[in-house]
Order: structure tokens, then sequence, then C-alpha cells
């Protein structure tokens, strides 16, 4: 009891309140400009977030990023844009709402479904990881190899596109965790002789080129956009909420449920969870007809699942260190840098500080009503933000972003590299989830297998000889396996269809 | 045709990484070393890499003798070029902030980009001013970032730092 109110301690005090307040102001603009993703936004304020105590960094980044992911459905309602990818999924669907004079109402209902979808990613990130932490307790390196493993394997089984890429774009990620000493031999790797490099690639400015960079560079490539302003809406925001509400509110429970297991998925953060849950939504619908023709229901689901997918990252990113989505990949970094070490330990130590953390995803969750409700109401001032002024300033903010982490030139060499290579790769389809992940986690994968081989002398075998590590490594290879399967069994049924097919 | 050059790049890559990484010390205690995991990457490279070019062999041959489509042809240079700029200007800031100073060299590349994309000249410079001023003392005086002050402008900027 006295370390939960210590924890409520650490979040109620004016400077974390402010804080929050501050960091969903930034996230709201960063999501409601389409271009700048929430991962975006979060890689630009680690470098502020740098100098802050524990409790208020994470409280930035927790809202920051739930804001901007809500915000993302501003532009997409009002002007067909998507602000963040997560709001791609339903954007043809807000958009024919908005065209009916209902924009308002539109984007009423989204921040509902988001601040409800945020506080069920919350309750299940309260309640299962803790008990997940009691079980990931017994874990040795064995298991931690299987898990990077999975993680890893997750990332490119549910990339959208093409596996290949998804792969190649993983190798990208795992060969930059090896650039600095050997862990196990002190042996320097791609180096090239920069003793900067000796400690490894650092993360912050590969991310910062990886996600902002390489935006700026796409805006920059691109024409001219010659945006209109629309007819802003003047229909109430909440009036026709409660009856929304009360009509779908299985789709919200569906929406968020999904998001939150999509989110905890390594490699699959809030866009995937948007698509599958609006997929999914319109597939139980009894009014499948009235989708794409701007129908309310499309936007339940999908706009519960990103915002709940957001929360329910953070479960195997405290619990094991293994990030759920590119925003947790961050916040792994920015633990590590607070000395709240992910993985289970975490919960047994952290005491008030974990108490902390569970509530400030409430206040920033509750927080999103009456900011979001404001936004609303001003959603001319994020359109009518022009791109061609706001672009120059997040590219300073890039520079000074990547050289305040070390306060060494070679991160600015870092980013520009990256951003480079990033540009390269998004601009011919190549997922960059999987770079991150294989960033995120080369180091545990390989320390993990190296230290594991110490214990068992060389011998392979142990791998499969722990019970858990032996279900770890089954699950492993079954998602292996499972592309080849899928296609087995539809090859197996096609001829099947055809012969049913012929003798009707 | 760009998915089988990033191929070739990926391939010839990993072959690279595979060489270099057979440099490294082994340990005298296991058969692995240092070298394992740069080399199963590099091998993953190469593999992945040779698979996509062939991929992209087989597009590219059926393309040959269907009729050339003149809007897949045309690449677009000059986009190409404009996403460049900011590159060059990072590059610029890494050379020149130590002489100009990083608040002059942030002024002048958000100056630039504002003008590239049509805004005006006196409102650019205005939103540049006040952004890299905002930034300098953000910066280095609260987080207490050493931004290089540079040597052109030291007493009249004094005030900031």
């Amino acid at each position: 009891m006295e370390t939960f109110v210590q924890g409520l301690a650490m979040v109620f005090n004016a400077q974390t309140l402010l804080v929050i307040v501050a960091a969903a102001v930034f996230g709201l603009f960063v999501g409601a400009i389409p271009g700048l993703t929430a991962t975006m936004a979060v890689a630009l304020l680690v470098p502020i977030t740098f100098y802050m105590d524990a409790t208020p960094a994470i409280a930035a980044i927790v809202a920051t990023s739930a804001m901007a992911i809500f915000a993302g459905d501003i532009p997409g309602t009002y002007l067909n844009i998507p602000g963040t990818p997560a709001s791609a999924a339903y954007v043809g669907e807000s958009y024919q709402l908005a065209r009916q004079g209902r924009a308002r109402e539109t984007l009423g209902t989204n921040l509902l479904c988001s601040v409800f979808g945020g506080l069920f990613g919350t309750l299940v990130l309260v309640f299962v990881s803790p008990s997940l932490a009691e079980v990931a307790l017994n874990f040795s390196s064995f298991e931690y190899f299987w898990l990077a493993l999975l993680g890893l394997s997750c990332s490119i089984f549910i990339a959208i596109g093409s596996r290949l890429k998804a792969f190649l774009s993983l190798t990208v990620g795992l060969l930059l965790s090896t650039v600095g000493l050997d862990m196990m031999s002190g042996a320097p790797r791609f180096t090239f002789g920069v003793p900067d490099l000796m400690a490894g690639v650092n993360f912050i400015p590969v991310m910062i080129g990886m996600f902002a960079l390489n935006e700026i560079m796409l805006f920059y490539g691109s024409r001219n956009e010659a945006r209109s302003v629309p007819a802003m809406a003047k229909d109430s925001v909440f009036r026709q909420a409660p009856a929304t509400l009360r009509r779908y509110w299985r789709n919200m429970l569906r929406g968020s449920a999904l998001g939150t297991l999509i989110g905890a998925l390594p490699g699959a953060g809030a866009d995937i969870a948007a698509w599958i849950a609006y997929a999914l939504g319109k597939s139980r619908s009894k009014e499948k007809e009235k989708y794409g023709s701007g129908h309310i229901e499309g936007i339940v689901d999908a706009s519960s699942a990103n915002n709940s997918g957001i929360s329910g990252a953070w479960v195997p990113a405290l619990v094991f260190g293994i990030p759920g989505d590119t925003i947790t990949a961050i916040v792994i970094g920015v633990l590590y840098m607070k000395g709240m070490n992910p993985g289970p330990t975490i919960f047994m130590n952290g005491g008030s500080q974990v108490y902390a953390l569970f509530t400030v995803f409430f206040v920033a969750n509750l927080m999103m009503l009456p900011l979001g409700y404001l936004a609303i109401r001003a959603s001319k001032v994020f359109i009518l933000t022009p791109r061609k002024m706001l672009m120059p300033v997040i590219f300073t903010f890039c520079i000074v972003g990547a050289f305040a982490i070390n306060n060494s030139v070679t991160d600015i060499w870092i980013m520009l590299i990256i951003g480079l290579v990033a540009f390269v790769l998004a601009r011919n389809d190549f997922p960059m989830a999987p770079a991150i992940l294989g960033l995120v986690l080369g180091g545990t994968l390989e320390n993990s297998f190296m230290s594991s081989m110490l214990k068992s002398g060389g011998d392979l075998l142990a791998f499969f000889e722990r019970p858990i590590s032996a279900a770890l490594g089954a699950l492993v290879i079954l998602i292996w396996l499972l592309p080849t399967l899928i296609k087995h069994i539809r090859r197996l049924r096609r001829p099947a269809a055809a012969t049913a097919g012929d003798e009707k | 045709m760009r998915d089988f050059l990033l191929g070739l790049v990926f391939a010839i890559g990993g072959g690279v990484v595979i060489a270099v990484a057979q440099t490294y010390p082994t340990m005298p205690s296991l058969q692995y070393g240092p070298s394992l995991f740069p080399s199963l990457i590099g091998a993953g490279m190469l593999i992945g890499g040779a698979l996509l070019a062939l991929s992209q062999v087989r597009v590219l041959a059926a393309r040959r003798h269907a009729p050339e489509d003149p809007g897949l042809s045309r690449y677009d240079y000059r986009g190409l070029a404009l996403s460049l700029v900011p590159c060059a200007l990072i590059v610029f800031y890494i050379l020149a902030a130590e002489t100009l100073g990083a608040g002059l060299c942030m002024l002048l590349s958000m100056w630039l980009l504002m003008l590239m994309r049509g805004a005006k000249w006196w409102l650019a410079l205005g939103v540049a001013l006040v952004v890299s001023l905002i930034v300098t003392l953000l910066f280095s005086r609260y987080l207490l970032i050493p931004l290089p002050e540079g040597v052109l402008l030291p007493q009249s900027l004094a005030w900031i730092g």
C-alpha cells in the first residue's frame, strides 16, 4: 500500500502532470500532420526526456504516443489523408461520414473508442504483466534466446507485403546490432576504427534517421501538395456518441481485445491492429453492405484497436524486454537509460516505480478526453499548419536530437546514413519494423545464444531440454513452417474444391 | 528493376560481411566465436538478396516480350535530387557548425528548406529565426548540450548561451 501511494505521488505532482499535458499537445500536432508518425514523435521526444526523471520521461512517451494515434484520425476524417499509418485502415469510412456533415460526431466516436481502447490495453498491462513476470522469473538464457527468435520471426511473419523483403530488412537491423565490442570476447566488430562505435550503434540516432529523416526526404521528393480547406463541420461532438457506443459496445470490446493482442506481438503495432480489426469488424457485421459508404460501425473496431495496441505493446516490452512495436522499441532504450531495466525483476524490485508507470497510463489515456475534445473543436489549426514550414523545424530537431544523446557528431553521421538506407528501402516497400526489432533484439539473441552454449559446452540440444524452452522452440519452428503449411493446405483444398464444383 | 539491383546489393553486402567476419578471433573454449553471428547474418543477406534478384529476373524476362510501359521506365530524377537536399544540409551542418555556430547553421538550413517549398522569404526568415533561437536556448541553456557556438559571432550571441 505504501509503495502504491508513493507511486501515485510520483505521478500526481505539478511537474509530471505538466509534462503529460505538454507531451499530449505535442503528440496531437505530430499525429495530426500527415507524414509524421507516432514513432517519429517518440523518437524526437527522447533527447528531451533524457534529462527528466524516469516517471515524467515515461509519462511523456505514453501521452505522446496515445495522443498521436488518436490525432491521426483528424486529417483522415477531414481530408481523407491518414495522419499516422494507424488511421489508414478506416479513413475511407470516416471521410465519407465527414462528407455527410458528421465529421465532429465521427471524431467524437473515435476519441471515445481511443480512450476506451487505451484503458482496456492498460488494464491488460496491469493485470497480465505481473503474473507473466512470475513465469518469466524462471527463464534462463535458453528461454530468452527462443523469445528473441520468436519476436524476430513474428515481425517477418506478420509483415504486410513481401516476407523476403521483411527478412532482408531484419538482416540490416541485426547487422547494426553486431557493431561494437563483442560481449563475449571483447573483439571489436565493424567499428572501422571509429572509437565512438566501440560501444555499438546508438539506438536513438538510428530511430530518428529511420522514422524522421526518411519522412523528411520523402516529403521533399514529392510534388507540392495543394490542400484545399474543407468545409468545417458544425455538428455536436458527443451528442450521438452514447447511442452509437451502446449499439456497438461489442465492437469496441472486440477491437480492444484484438488490438491489445496484436500490439503485444513483436513487430506488429497499432497500424496492423487497425487493419485487422477493421477487416474482422466488417466480416462480422450485420450491415456489411454499408461499409465504405460512411458507416459509423466501421470506425469503432479499428479506432479502439489502434489505441489498445499502443498499451498492449508494453506487456512484452516490460516483462521480457522484447518490444511489441516500434514505439516500445524506443521505450526499452529509454528504460535502460533510466536504470529501470526491463525484465521480470522490474515488478519485484520496482515497487513504487511500477505503480507510477501504471498510473501514468491511466492518467495519460483519461487526459485524452478533454484534450481530444478541444482538438476536435480546433481541427482547423492542425489541418492548416503548413508542412512546408513544419518540416524544416523537424529537420532541425533531428540534427540536434541525434547530437544530444552523446554530444557526438558521429551520431549525426549515423542518423544521416541510416536515413539514406531507410529512404531507399522504404521507397521499395521494405517494412521498417523488422529492422528496428533486429537492432533491439540482436544483442539479446546473440548473448543468450553464446551464454547458453558456454553453459552447455556447445551442445545445441540443450535448447530443447528445459520444458518452457522446448515449447518456445517448437513455437518458433511452427511459425517458420506456417507459410509453407498454409500454402500446402490451400493446394490440397483447391483440387478438392474444383472436383466438388465439377460434380455440381 | 530496382528490386533486382537491391537484391544484388544485399547479396554482395552479405558476401562482404561474411568475408570480414572470418577475420575475427575465435573463442578458445567453443567452436563458435564473435564471427558466428555476423557470418549467419551475412549468409542471410546473401541468400535473401540472391532470391530477391532471381525473382526479379523472371519478372524482367517476362516483361521483355510485353510492350514497354512508358510509366514504369521513366524515373523521377528531379524528385530524387530534391529529397537529397536535406541530407546535403546535414553534411553542411556537420562541416560548418564549428565555425558558423549551430544556431546560424540551423537558421540557414531551415530558411533554405522553407524557400524550396515556396514560402514567402520574410515569413520563412522570421520563423527560422525564432525556431533556431528557441532550439538553441532549449538545448544549450536548459538541457546543457554543448552545441557548437562557432567563431564568427560569439560576442553578439553571447546572451543566448
